[in-house]
């Protein structure tokens, strides 16, 4: 595989599906078991589910099990900003897929968000699918309105129209 | 949106060249408005909408924040999960 085939290969996509649902999808080169440690193994969840540069996870607690709960604190390195998130763990297929509701504080909770993610082989690696599912359309479109696809006709638009 | 984005329309303005009865598209400018994204004013019978500013400009922030954000934690996780697997085998299988 060239290395512009990789770059390809790895693209995240990011999609809506009917009225209330967001799909993420992204490869890794690494097996399904490996993928599903690092969402679920709080020490390696540390080290990477952190965003933009800067933001650290001093919190982070996983139970990783049909029932468990889990809650996720960020901070700014330098510890002017904060928010956490707040979930319910509702399956577990160890090494294959997750389903859990989330939400954020900031500091008021976000809508529940309903989120299945699987992790399968593909080829060499893992192609991993998270697939949201928000309360309803309107929540959706107010995370999505002006988001990838029209949305960002809509932005490039009114960008032509500033100019 | 796109046609907002050009100036104020009336719902029958941005019917107009969709295939979707005005209903449909009132509903539409419903949702979109009370997501903070448009809003309208009364001009005698006319109701012209228009791009609320402030509300698309947070949401494309917020939104190009979190495509980002994904992108940077998955980027991230490459690098996690090599060093997982790379070189010394850990705990595990």
């Amino acid at each position: 595989m060239t290395m512009s085939e990789m770059k390809r290969t790895n693209k995240m996509t990011l999609e809506t599906e009917g009225e209330t649902h967001v799909i993420v999808t992204r490869r890794f080169a690494a097996s399904p078991e490996a993928v599903y440690r690092a969402h679920t193994e709080p020490k390696l969840i540390q080290q990477w589910l952190l965003g933009p540069e800067g933001w650290v996870m001093p919190v982070c607690i996983n139970e990783a099990k049909a029932g468990g709960i889990f809650r996720y604190e960020w901070t700014k390195a330098d510890g002017s900003m904060g928010f956490h998130i707040t979930g319910e763990i509702l399956e577990v297929e160890p090494g294959r897929r997750i389903v859990h509701v989330e939400r954020m504080h900031l500091p008021d909770p976000t809508p529940d968000n309903r989120v299945e993610t699987r992790f399968e082989k593909d080829a060499a690696g893992t192609l991993m699918t998270m697939r949201m599912t928000l309360p309803d359309a309107q929540t959706r479109a107010m995370m999505l309105a002006t988001g990838m696809e029209r949305g960002m006709e809509a932005s490039y638009a009114r960008l032509e129209g500033l100019i | 949106m796109a046609r907002l984005a050009k100036g104020e329309a009336t719902v029958s303005e941005l019917a107009d060249p969709f295939a979707m009865t005005q209903p449909a598209v009132s509903q539409h400018l419903k949702v979109l408005e009370e997501a903070g994204l448009i809003s309208q004013r009364v001009e005698g019978t006319k109701r012209p909408r228009r791009l609320e500013t402030a509300g698309i400009e947070a949401m494309d922030e917020w939104l190009v924040m979190l495509r980002k954000s994904l992108e940077k934690s998955y980027e991230r996780l490459d690098g996690v999960l090599a060093a997982m697997e790379n070189p010394k085998k850990e705990k595990g299988q």
